[in-house]
């Protein structure tokens, strides 16, 4: 069986820009629902965009992933610029998966205190995307 | 003890992350091998034949020490692999393996074209050339 070798990274930079753009928007939108006064409707909308685009941002994790091991061949850690992205990489995809299940499990039930840590370890999570989205742009141009 | 519903869904979180996170790099292994089965076989272009490396056994002392400096990390101290492949009976060209060397392999193996001349990688390739 012969696989198209530009196959898996041309799935890969399909897949790889969603999961990086929704964690980004989930980390904006709760950030700005937190901000937001009391009395605004649109404080509850802000939430609601952070619920759908984490959730989705969660899932979109799986093909990135995948596609990612089938190019590199399993390759999980690589050297230069490879191990960099890796290291951002690994962290982010069992962080951004964590944040999804939880909030899709809390729903709005979430205490303030555990939403604070909630959007706490979510603005990481997104540091960590930028940072391995930083890196697989590095390996694209070096390359 | 009973668990608030929040509690109950950092449980599942964390699970659901681990769970995850190890499926993924489990799954690496057989996508490697998965990998390897469809990978076309290394071949030597007319290019490569006219560019051939001369080697010799003086050179191949020389390279057996970059290979030691540079190498061995993950080929191996004896080149049988170790991160990286076994560099033993290598079925490719001296010019290919040389290209290799200097050029990396994208997201597997890094450049040395900086780190060595054309000289240099003559002596690894003699060197290679011996692993056997």
């Amino acid at each position: 069986m012969m696989i198209d070798p530009a196959l898996w990274p041309k799935l890969h930079g399909a897949s790889v820009h969603f999961p990086i753009a929704l964690a980004m928007a989930a980390a904006l939108f709760d950030g700005l629902g937190l901000i937001w006064p009391w009395s605004s409707p649109r404080r509850e909308q802000f939430h609601v965009a952070g619920y759908f685009t984490i959730i989705l941002g969660a899932l979109g994790t799986f093909p990135a992933v995948l596609s990612g091991l089938f190019m590199t061949k399993g390759e999980v850690l690589g050297h230069e610029a490879l191990l960099f992205h890796h290291l951002f990489v690994w962290p982010a995809f069992a962080g951004l998966v964590g944040l999804g299940v939880w909030r899709a499990l809390v729903g709005d039930k979430a205490s303030s205190r555990g939403f604070g840590v909630y959007l706490f370890v979510l603005f990481l999570v997104a540091g960590l995307m930028a940072g391995a989205g930083y890196w697989g742009g590095e390996l694209i141009l070096n390359s | 003890m009973k668990f608030s519903s929040e509690q109950n869904a950092l449980v599942w979180a964390l699970m659901a992350s681990v769970i995850s996170l190890g499926g993924a790099l489990l799954a690496a292994r057989p996508i490697q091998m998965i990998a390897n089965l469809s990978s076309p076989p290394a071949e030597t272009s007319s290019a490569d034949a006219q560019a051939e490396i001369v080697t010799s056994p003086e050179l191949a002392a020389q390279g057996q020490e970059f290979f030691a400096m540079s190498c061995s990390e993950c080929h191996g101290d004896d080149a049988h692999g170790d991160e990286g492949p076994d560099l033993h009976n290598l079925a490719i060209s001296n010019a290919r393996i040389a290209k290799t060397i200097k050029g990396g392999i994208k997201g597997e193996m890094p450049k040395f074209a900086k780190k060595y001349g054309d000289k240099e990688i003559a002596a690894l390739v003699s060197y290679l050339r011996t692993l056997r």
